[in-house]
């Protein structure tokens, strides 16, 4: 999953940032509500992580800016203010999910994945395509019962594909999902990932069309 | 004698003691007074006209000898044999002085007066008694208006009184029935006017108090917000700790909490100098050098100025003696060098100058930084106010402390342009 992290605190931005991405997630950070409008504007992201108490602009204006947009990215509140006033307004003005300041790591993390499964309109924690399964939240893969173990980044990557299967990703797109700003990031990075989940998971299920990207699922006609 | 009702009832009463003496007196006096003229006049006559008369007539022996006339007559020879007496034996004193005189009969005073012709002496008595029992009579009718007055109004007061406190009785049933923390201010309608500058006073306070409350809960909850955030950050620096999968990122997650719990505890003493600060806290004051303290903040900074490149130029050669509490000057001088290196430039350039002119020692901290707009110099002395949020981990409560200690130790101060080109706060004390 690809998050954005709209935090002015320097230390729980790099934190929350390193924390993210020590789990799975690609994140990025920015620092005050203009930018977080900017990049919204231009990127698409499967969550954002919205503090209220923005520079420049609020992230309440931010949040009324992306829905006005019809933009429906899921969007986790993130603040130290807790009057249930505050909370109200927050969902009222188009946020998926409130978490008031000092939170869980976990419980954060959980959110997130929630907040992922509603929006690819799932009920079932665990993604499922034939006799792959893979759960978002112990972070287990398993092919026939058996578990794959699997590196951080090829989790990502291999859940990425998950959660539309069938749907062509191309490389551009799963480096997006796959990486924050700023994180190195090797040309044939991805082929080099694919190359080791099929090793994994056997190369059955997770298909390359050529030239335009990756897929998981039924082989499609020849 | 607390009670406004039994202390005017009692006054009353002896308002009223005091005026029945006063005139049951005056009237005893004035009435014994003008009884003694009279009655000497009456016995003066009578003596003189029996003396002329020679001889006493049968119907007047008649009237004199009636038992309530209280006059006594005797007629003496000149060589002491009583000739004539209304009383069966002889009660005035044979030795008789012409003229007025009071003698002592059988023990009573009597008044006597006496005339004589060659041949006998006639004398007429009558027992002062009867003066002062009619003088007696006089006084006591006198001061009955007013004994019976007395508890007629004094009735009339006990309720006036309690009339006129039934207001006040309001108020109390008002004040003990509303809550712990009901700071509303009191009904003060109906009110005697004497009262309602008690209960206006009262109000006052009242006011006072809840704004007071009002402030320290702000405050409270200010505080209390604040804390989250470097709460927030410690705990991820826990967590990424805790998940630190080899020496590299432990080293780096202990470095990062290391930090976190530095700018926690800089926040927690940055928040204890204001509470100490705040008006109410009474500090001990001693007299401190304001040249000594700014010398301290240097080298309280030092680190600081170092880890910028900065420079740090100190002026202090007045002796400039305040009254003081040296804790908080100390922050005081440490918060504004600190804001001076943070954002006095790149690197930081830094103008420290103590000086004394009169009775007003000055501080001045100038720096090269990007300097303060004017609209915003106002803002900037708000708790929790950061001007540039986002940068750096400040509390935003270091002006707020400055403002908070100059104003405890009766000074002030003031944001203005700097000649170095950024911000100039200039802080001034009255000398001790």
């Amino acid at each position: 999953m690809r998050c954005l992290l709209v935090e002015d605190d320097e230390m729980i931005g790099e934190s929350l940032r390193a924390a993210l991405r020590r789990h799975g997630f690609a994140a990025d950070w920015v620092r005050d509500g203009r930018a977080a409008d900017a990049v919204l504007a231009s990127e698409r992201f499967d969550a954002v992580l919205l503090d209220l108490g923005l520079p420049h602009k609020g992230g309440l204006d931010v949040l009324r800016t992306l829905r006005a947009r019809g933009d429906a990215t899921p969007v986790i509140v993130l603040t130290a203010r807790d009057a249930t006033a505050d909370k109200v307004a927050g969902l009222d003005a188009g946020a998926d999910d409130y978490l008031v300041k000092p939170f869980e790591l976990d419980e954060l993390l959980a959110r997130l994945r929630a907040v992922g499964r509603r929006a690819s309109g799932r009920a079932e924690p665990a993604l499922q395509v034939a006799d792959l399964r893979l759960d978002p939240a112990t972070r287990e893969v398993s092919r026939a019962g058996r578990p794959v173990l699997l590196s951080a980044r090829e989790f990502a990557l291999l859940q990425a594909l998950m959660e539309r299967p069938g749907a062509i990703l191309s490389r551009a797109q799963l480096e997006d999902r796959l990486y924050g700003w700023g994180e190195e990031l090797e040309s044939n990075a991805i082929s080099v990932y694919v190359h080791q989940l099929r090793k994994k998971i056997g190369d059955d299920r997770l298909h390359t069309v050529r030239g335009v990207g990756y897929y998981v699922g039924e082989p499609k006609g020849g | 004698m607390r009670s406004l009702r039994l202390r005017l009832f009692a006054f009353l009463l002896a308002l009223a003691s005091v005026a029945a003496l006063a005139v049951g007196g005056a009237t005893y006096v004035s009435v014994r007074g003008e009884a003694d003229e009279l009655f000497d006049y009456h016995l003066r006559q009578m003596a003189l006209s029996l003396r002329d008369q020679g001889r006493i007539a049968d119907d007047e022996r008649a009237v004199l000898e009636r038992a309530e006339f209280d006059y006594v007559v005797q007629v003496w020879s000149v060589d002491g044999g009583v000739l004539y007496s209304t009383v069966p034996a002889p009660v005035l004193p044979a030795r008789a002085v012409l003229g007025f005189s009071t003698v002592q009969v059988n023990g009573a005073p009597w008044r006597i007066y006496a005339a004589a012709t060659p041949l006998r002496i006639v004398q007429v008595g009558q027992p002062l008694a009867a003066r002062r029992e009619l003088a007696a009579a006089a006084a006591a009718r006198s001061v009955l208006p007013i004994a019976v007055a007395a508890p007629i109004v004094g009735l009339a007061i006990w309720w006036l009184v309690g009339a006129s406190l039934a207001p006040l009785a309001r108020v109390v049933r008002a004040l003990r029935e509303r809550g712990v923390d009901a700071l509303e201010p009191l009904p003060s309608q109906g009110l005697p006017s004497e009262v309602t500058p008690l209960i206006d006073g009262f109000n006052a306070l009242l006011a006072r108090l809840a704004a007071a409350f009002d402030a320290q809960r702000a405050f409270t909850a200010d505080a209390a917000h604040e804390l989250r955030s470097p709460l927030t950050a410690l705990k991820l620096q826990l967590d990424l700790l805790h998940d630190a999968r080899d020496d590299a990122e432990r080293d780096d997650a202990v470095q990062r909490l290391r930090s976190g719990i530095e700018r926690a505890h800089r926040m927690v003493e940055q928040l204890l100098a204001l509470a100490r600060a705040e008006p109410g806290a009474a500090a001990a004051r001693a007299p401190v050098d304001l040249s000594q303290v700014a010398r301290q903040a240097v080298s309280d900074t030092a680190t600081l100025a170092v880890s910028l490149g900065g420079r740090v130029d100190l002026e202090a050669p007045a002796d400039a003696m305040v009254d003081g509490d040296a804790d908080a000057l100390r922050s005081l001088a440490r918060n504004l060098v600190d804001n001076a290196l943070k954002y006095g430039g790149t690197p930081p350039h830094v103008h420290i100058h103590v000086e004394r002119e009169g009775g007003v020692a000055t501080l001045v901290v100038d720096d090269a930084g990007a300097g303060i707009p004017e609209a915003e110099r106002e803002r900037v002395f708000d708790r929790f106010h950061r001007r540039e949020p986002g940068r750096g981990t400040g509390s935003g409560l270091g002006l707020a402390i400055v403002r908070a200690v100059a104003r405890a130790h009766g000074g002030s101060v003031q944001l203005s342009n700097s000649p170095l080109g950024g911000l100039r706060v200039e802080v001034r004390l009255p000398v001790a």
